[in-house]
């Protein structure tokens, strides 16, 4: 039988010297269960703020907005949405357009997640496309409906050295891509107007409910 | 195909059954033409250039889609939406249901061809028993009782086999009364029209029965989606890019047939 000698002393401490790079490896092993805990837990944090009946419009909103700011690389996003006019814009132009899709996402994220706050999120699994760059996967149960679970997957990059959303995908569809698709399209409409983008946004943002 | 009773030989004069042919194999042909004609129509309906940005995103034929969407757009304010109130209004949420659910069972044998025709076989499995089961103790597919015992729905479509056999897409357009569409997803669904068997089955009054399924595939589609539209509506700077890029993106996730493919996401 194997192990059936007692193995010395010495070689059991070579074992696991030699087990502990792995055990210490953390960041490469860890981290999908790294992006699945970020996501299991802030994702639940926003659902319970839009749903806490004690919180008046304003609070909900800034509750919200403030949890969703510190979780979601914002300026990342921002910047991808432009395609190939951030190339082409002035840096301010860029700058200020940042600054607006920052108002016009914390109420749109915020209109989409309000329709959900009845409903439970539960992580199903990770996959990692690269190092730092994890599509974590949930589903979205309603237990008043009959309906089948929705899916909906959270892009997380870890390359800045903490967890942060750049994307989320609900059945399928990307909401970071759909965003590019028509911002894309409204600036070649546009004359590649940054400036007539960005109006546009600051509109939508105060129909969505967000002061700017 | 042959119809049965089709000797290619009439007397002239007589009516199309007498000479034996199905008006079902008519109707086919005639939706398979109609789908023809609506995915080519729009080649010559162009008004002004097209610019650098929608060649990119191969829609060469934008300006006539967003004149198509637009006139869709009047067409369901002035009829579809006042019908679909209408018809919540007067049916409940079961009636609702069930209405949705009889739909769905009657396109079960054309999703059960084109899992087989995709080599899906154990989709395919699935759709025969949700066929068998909803048809039997679903009183007619008016109720789901797969659903119940662990066996869902899954929607399959010619065009989708289509792209699963390597068609491409071609480019992006705005089909009459019936929204976002390509060349390859509209001649799918001319040719869903002759794959469905209940279009082959020659009765009387045949005509009040598409007429009735159509009607009422309008009111249950619309009265799914248009919450949905009109949330991405609101929440749009260019509602017509919009929805070509989410029409694109769910397209490629109903061919995917809900497999992730992560590495064709794009690096940011």
């Amino acid at each position: 039988m194997p192990f059936s000698t007692p193995l010395p002393r010495r070689a059991l401490l070579a074992m696991a010297m030699s087990a502990a790079p792995l055990l210490l490896a953390g960041p490469a092993f860890a981290a999908p269960n790294v992006a699945e805990s970020f996501v299991d837990e802030n994702i639940h944090k926003g659902l319970e703020i839009l749903r806490d009946k004690r919180l008046s419009t304003v609070q909900r909103r800034d509750q919200f907005e403030g949890l969703l700011l510190s979780l979601v690389d914002v300026r990342r996003i921002a910047l991808f949405t432009l395609g190939q006019y951030r190339r082409s814009a002035p840096p301010e132009d860029v700058e200020a357009f940042v600054n607006a899709f920052k108002n016009y996402a914390t109420a749109a994220y915020q209109s989409y997640f309000a329709k959900y706050t009845n409903q439970q999120l539960k992580v199903t699994g990770s996959t990692q496309r690269n190092p730092t760059d994890f599509i974590v996967q949930t589903q979205l149960v309603d237990p008043s409906s009959s309906q089948p679970p929705a899916e909906v997957d959270f892009r997380v990059r870890t390359d800045t050295g903490k967890p942060v959303l750049v994307d989320v995908a609900y059945q399928g569809i990307w909401l970071s891509l759909e965003q590019r698709d028509q911002f894309v399209a409204f600036l070649g409409q546009n004359n590649g107007s940054v400036r007539t983008l960005i109006a546009h946004l600051s509109d939508l943002a105060v129909t969505l409910g967000k002061p700017t | 195909m042959t119809a049965r009773g089709w000797t290619g030989r009439g007397k002239p004069g007589k009516s199309p059954r007498k000479m034996g042919v199905s008006k079902g194999m008519r109707r086919t042909w005639t939706g398979l033409l109609v789908g023809l004609v609506l995915a080519t129509s729009l080649g010559g309906c162009a008004t002004g250039p097209t610019s650098p940005e929608a060649l990119a995103a191969n829609d060469p034929f934008e300006q006539a889609n967003r004149a198509a969407l637009k006139r869709n757009a009047v067409i369901d304010k002035y009829f579809v939406i006042p019908t679909v109130g209408l018809y919540f209004l007067m049916v409940p949420e079961p009636g609702r249901r069930g209405v949705h659910n009889f739909l769905g069972n009657l396109s079960l044998p054309t999703i059960f061809v084109n899992d087989m025709l995709q080599g899906e076989l154990s989709r395919a499995g699935q759709s025969a028993w949700r066929l068998f089961i909803n048809s039997t103790v679903g009183l007619g597919g008016f109720l789901d009782p797969a659903s119940k015992a662990g066996i869902p729905p899954h929607g399959e479509d010619f065009g989708q086999t289509l792209a699963v056999w390597g068609v491409g897409e071609g480019p992006y357009l705005v089909l009459p009364f019936i929204g976002p569409s390509n060349p390859r997803d509209a001649t799918g669904m001319a040719a869903d029209i002759l794959i469905d068997p209940t279009n082959q089955l020659p009765f009387k009054q045949h005509i009040w029965w598409d007429a009735g399924r159509i009607y009422f595939t309008l009111l249950d589609l619309k009265g799914q989606t248009y919450e949905t539209l009109q949330g991405i509506q609101r929440n749009s700077v260019d509602y017509y890019s919009s929805l070509r890029g989410l029409y694109r993106q769910m397209r490629a996730e109903q061919i995917r047939n809900g497999r992730k493919t992560a590495e064709d996401l794009p690096d940011f």
